[in-house]
């Protein structure tokens, strides 16, 4: 892959960083997979944000917009990015179609890494979502846990490199 | 969201239970009747011809955008769940884009034939929305004999005592078709086809070999108007200081129905468009006057916004001709000055069923080339291939196929099928033209099916789907072919433009693919030389920074046809048919992106959702320094775009998006400078050129086509478009007081 001198400064302490080193995460929720049949019950929207001291991690978070009441919502690690994986954490939730989240937890060093490689992502559950898909019963919004970048509104445009996941989130 | 599971009937729970041990205790599928009559079936097979043939093919084999309905890939998908499962999905979903729009009655009774066709056996139970019977226990997957014969006269009548085959808005449908008076997009087919305006265009000047290899200031005489794919006018007229005060110069309402992606084709201050029935209308550039209209016909196999597999992308003019290629796949010769008929050719010699070209063309050396789609099935000995014909007489001079075929270069990468089970490689955007190397450059689409599972290719690379491909335009002799994503599986085409682009001695092409992969060859030799990922993918974990060849990531490499898989980019492509542009003073090439992702089960369902780190945007325009691929600017916004760009002189770059938009960007930082919002979706390939001194800038709205209207079509549900407005703006600075 070419190298990119110009990704962030930021970014690259990261890369080079210990799992335990400090950071913070940011992600916006958005529906999860849906098609013509789902897309009315699978619906919303939201943002995260996490800091990780080294040792735990603190989670906050908001959302609105879901079709039905939210239920749960958890912190999944994933094998890739956009990719479903295994429910490892439980974050507190907003019993309602909008709301907040929140957890704190001490990680390990796996899921530190996990966390630190962009493969843990939060979902949030609702109760009329679809029951039956192998990413999570009743999935309704999620989001990957990427390093804290920039964003901008809508047509705004950004100079040189912009965030992209897989160029600046560490692979390792 | 999915029904409880209610089976409406004691028969039908008794059906379903006993087909649940069935099914457990793997006894031999289809042992039980299907919850379905013959008289169902044999409605559906009409009703399905009716709504959804169109994509999914009359034997249910499915194209393109739409998934097959019969065979294994359908039943590997659907094995595991309920006939109810399936009559949601396709009640709620189908027609594409028009979900629900059909009676119960119908729906029931094509999924009464779809069981049917996978050799479901019928009963005497009526198939009703609630029957719940695993496909597994009912179906085969083994597509039954008379799928593809004609429906019997009984078809005709109505499905369990419905009137289902009555158009209740008289005229607004093809005889026979079942339609509701609230169906969006129903308009009337056109029926008159000919020459229907004669033209007297006086004082043409042909179209010479000198002038596309440097084409007039003022003209677009091809597809990306000059033979190296830039899209770019060099008038600078319209600038970025002036273009805040742009205007409506003057529009025209195209023909609706079907799918439109035109390029406005411009000489001498005539402007030639494609509308849909293969509708070739002569406008005078300025005024917006018909100086002469040809309907070469047919019409839309269906009223509404169309498939990807009905539109074709450019025409090209020489001499006193200009150039049409169908998606039929006819190619015409017009005469340019009066609309008349030159004379016409089929690219398969009307082989049945065979043979469509949606992708433009392009002519070097008097000859017309035409690429090809729709290219034949597992089985039978048709492949694709990209064709020359002769100017002047439109005799066929080469062609050369786009599968490696065994004994050919490449031939070894098919895991060892034989030739006629090697499918795909189409060729759905013309190429473009080195005068000095005198060398063709074309992107091919993927193999088929997609999935590599289903394929039965295994790790091989599929030559030369997804591949650049070198020909010589003379003979169709391959000079080298470089393939960008050696056994493709998710529907990620690397078909898209070749933008040739010189860095002093060094001949570079760049092209971009569905994946989002920014690629840089060597145009001399095909050798890989860089690339840039310009938004999120997952598909591949490295690419090798000598060769350019990516490693798949493992589950992908692993895949198996019940397995759901997520792809990022999805099938509507990190970057699709809507085409870069390469502004020569900068250097910068800029590129319409797009940010959705699909988690794909088999060949038989899709569930889309948003790229991980896009925020929820879709569209995203991106601007790359050639020279180092060095990213220069971006912008994302809530709707992707589904134009092509268009960049001036004057440094500013247009483009339109799925939500009406059609805006001006400053192409050194990407600052909108002027936008407007149209009448639908302004989709496209917007041009500019000059009449009588005035600069103008042309683009079209319209509907119809493959993942880049469907995907966000699903996905972005604040989004409300009217189902017509097919048309052409013209836009222009205020007069001079």
């Amino acid at each position: 892959m070419t190298f990119r001198p110009f990704v962030p400064l930021l970014f690259a302490v990261m890369a080079l960083a210990a799992p335990a080193a400090a950071a913070d995460y940011q992600t916006n929720l958005g529906p999860m997979p849906l098609d013509d049949e789902t897309k009315a019950v699978i619906a919303g929207r939201g943002d995260a944000t996490a800091s990780y001291d080294g040792k735990t991690l603190t989670v906050k978070g908001s959302f609105h917009g879901l079709p039905s009441s939210a239920t749960e919502a958890h912190i999944f690690q994933s094998p890739y990015m956009g990719v479903p994986g295994e429910k490892i954490l439980d974050l507190e939730v907003t019993r309602s179609t909008s709301g907040t989240l929140s957890g704190s937890y001490a990680l390990t060093g796996a899921q530190a890494a996990a966390l630190r490689t962009g493969k843990l992502y939060i979902q949030i559950n609702s109760e009329k979502a679809p029951p039956g898909y192998t990413w999570g019963p009743n999935g309704t919004l999620w989001g990957w846990l990427f390093p804290a970048h920039e964003t901008v509104g809508q047509d705004v445009p950004q100079q040189g490199h912009w965030f992209i996941p897989q160029l600046d989130t560490p692979s390792r | 969201m999915r029904k409880k599971i209610l089976a409406g009937t004691v028969s039908a729970i008794a059906i379903a239970a006993g087909a649940f041990v069935i099914a457990q205790g793997a006894i031999a599928q289809g042992a039980q009747p299907g919850p379905f009559t013959q008289a169902q079936a044999d409605a559906g097979r009409q009703a399905y011809n009716d709504n959804c043939a169109i994509c999914h093919q009359p034997d249910l084999s499915g194209a393109t955008d739409a998934p097959p309905l019969a065979g294994s890939a359908f039943f590997g998908a659907w094995k595991g769940r309920t006939t109810e499962a399936l009559y949601t999905k396709i009640s709620k979903t189908m027609p594409a884009g028009r979900g629900g729009s059909l009676d119960d009655a119908t729906y029931t009774s094509i999924v009464a034939y779809i069981l049917h066709a996978n050799g479901a056996a019928a009963g005497t139970t009526p198939f009703t929305p609630a029957a719940s019977v695993p496909i597994g226990a009912i179906a085969t997957g083994k597509l039954a004999a008379d799928v593809t014969n004609p429906p019997p006269a009984a078809a005709a009548a109505a499905p369990a005592g419905q009137p289902a085959n009555v158009a209740t808005s008289a005229g607004f449908a093809r005889p026979g078709q079942a339609v509701r008076y609230g169906d969006p997009g129903r308009f009337t087919l056109p029926t008159k086809f000919g020459l229907t305006f004669k033209g007297s265009i006086q004082n043409y000047r042909p179209v010479t070999d000198e002038m596309l290899r440097n084409p007039p200031d003022g003209d677009w005489l091809m597809y990306r108007r000059n033979y190296a794919g830039w899209s770019y006018s060099p008038l600078s007229q319209i600038n970025t200081s002036n273009v805040g005060t742009l205007q409506l110069k003057w529009m025209w309402s195209m023909p609706e129905n079907g799918t439109m992606e035109d390029t406005p084709i411009v000489h001498d201050g005539i402007m030639y468009m494609w509308g849909t029935s293969n509708t070739i209308q002569a406008l005078n550039a300025a005024t917006g006057e018909l100086l002469w209209e040809n309907r070469l016909g047919p019409a839309p196999r269906s009223p509404g916004p169309g498939p990807s597999t009905e539109e074709t992308r450019s025409m090209g003019l020489y001499g006193t001709n200009l150039y049409v290629n169908t998606p039929q796949g006819w190619v015409y010769a017009l005469d340019a000055r009066t609309g008349e008929e030159v004379w016409k050719t089929h690219i398969t010699d009307q082989k049945p069923g065979i043979g469509g070209s949606t992708g433009g063309l392009i002519i070097i050396n008097g000859k017309v080339l035409v690429g090809m789609t729709n290219c034949g099935r597992k089985g039978d000995d048709n492949h694709c291939y990209i064709s020359a014909y002769d100017a002047k007489t439109g005799k066929r001079d080469w062609r050369f196929v786009t599968t490696a075929l065994k004994g050919q270069p490449g031939g070894n990468s098919w895991n060892g099928l034989p030739d006629n089970e090697r499918k795909g490689a189409e060729t759905w955007i013309a190429g473009t033209y080195d005068p000095v190397l005198n060398t063709t450059y074309w992107g091919v689409a993927q193999a088929k099916p997609w999935r590599r599972d289903l394929r039965g290719t295994g790790t091989g690379a599929t030559d030369y789907a997804n591949s650049t491909l070198a020909l010589d335009p003379d003979t169709g002799k391959l000079k080298w072919w470089h393939n960008h994503a050696p056994g493709e599986t998710f529907d990620l085409d690397e078909v898209f433009e070749r933008v040739l682009v010189d860095h002093g001695a060094q001949k570079t092409l760049l092209t971009i693919g569905k994946a989002g992969i920014l690629w840089k060859l060597d145009r001399v030799t095909g050798k890989y030389l860089d690339h840039a990922e310009t938004v999120f993918q997952n598909v591949f974990t490295r690419i090798d920074p000598k060769t350019g060849i990516p490693t798949y990531r493992a589950d992908i490499i692993g895949q198996k046809v019940d397995q759901w898989l997520s792809s990022c980019p999805g099938p509507e492509g990190g970057h699709d048919w809507q085409a870069t542009s390469y502004h020569q003073p900068s250097d910068t090439l800029i590129i319409p992106l797009s940010q959705s992702c699909v988690f794909m089960l088999g060949n038989g369902s899709e569930t889309y959702f948003e790229m991980p780190g896009s925020d929820g945007n879709l569209g995203r325009l991106s601007a790359y320094r050639t020279s180092d691929l060095k990213p220069l600017w971006s912008f994302q916004q809530r709707a992707p775009f589904l134009t092509s760009v268009v960049s001036t002189a004057g440094n500013v770059a247009f483009v339109g998006d799925f939500d009406r938009v059609f805006r001006a960007v400053d192409v050194r930082n990407g600052q909108t400078l002027w936008k407007t919002r149209l009448g639908t979706t302004v989709q496209g390939y917007p041009v500019s050129f000059s009449v009588d001194g005035k600069q103008y800038i042309a683009v079209t709205t319209a509907l119809g086509g493959g993942s880049p209207e469907l995907k966000p079509g699903t996905m972005l549900t604040e989004v409300h478009r009217p189902p017509n407005g097919y048309a052409l703006f013209v836009f222009g600075l205020p007069d001079a007081k």
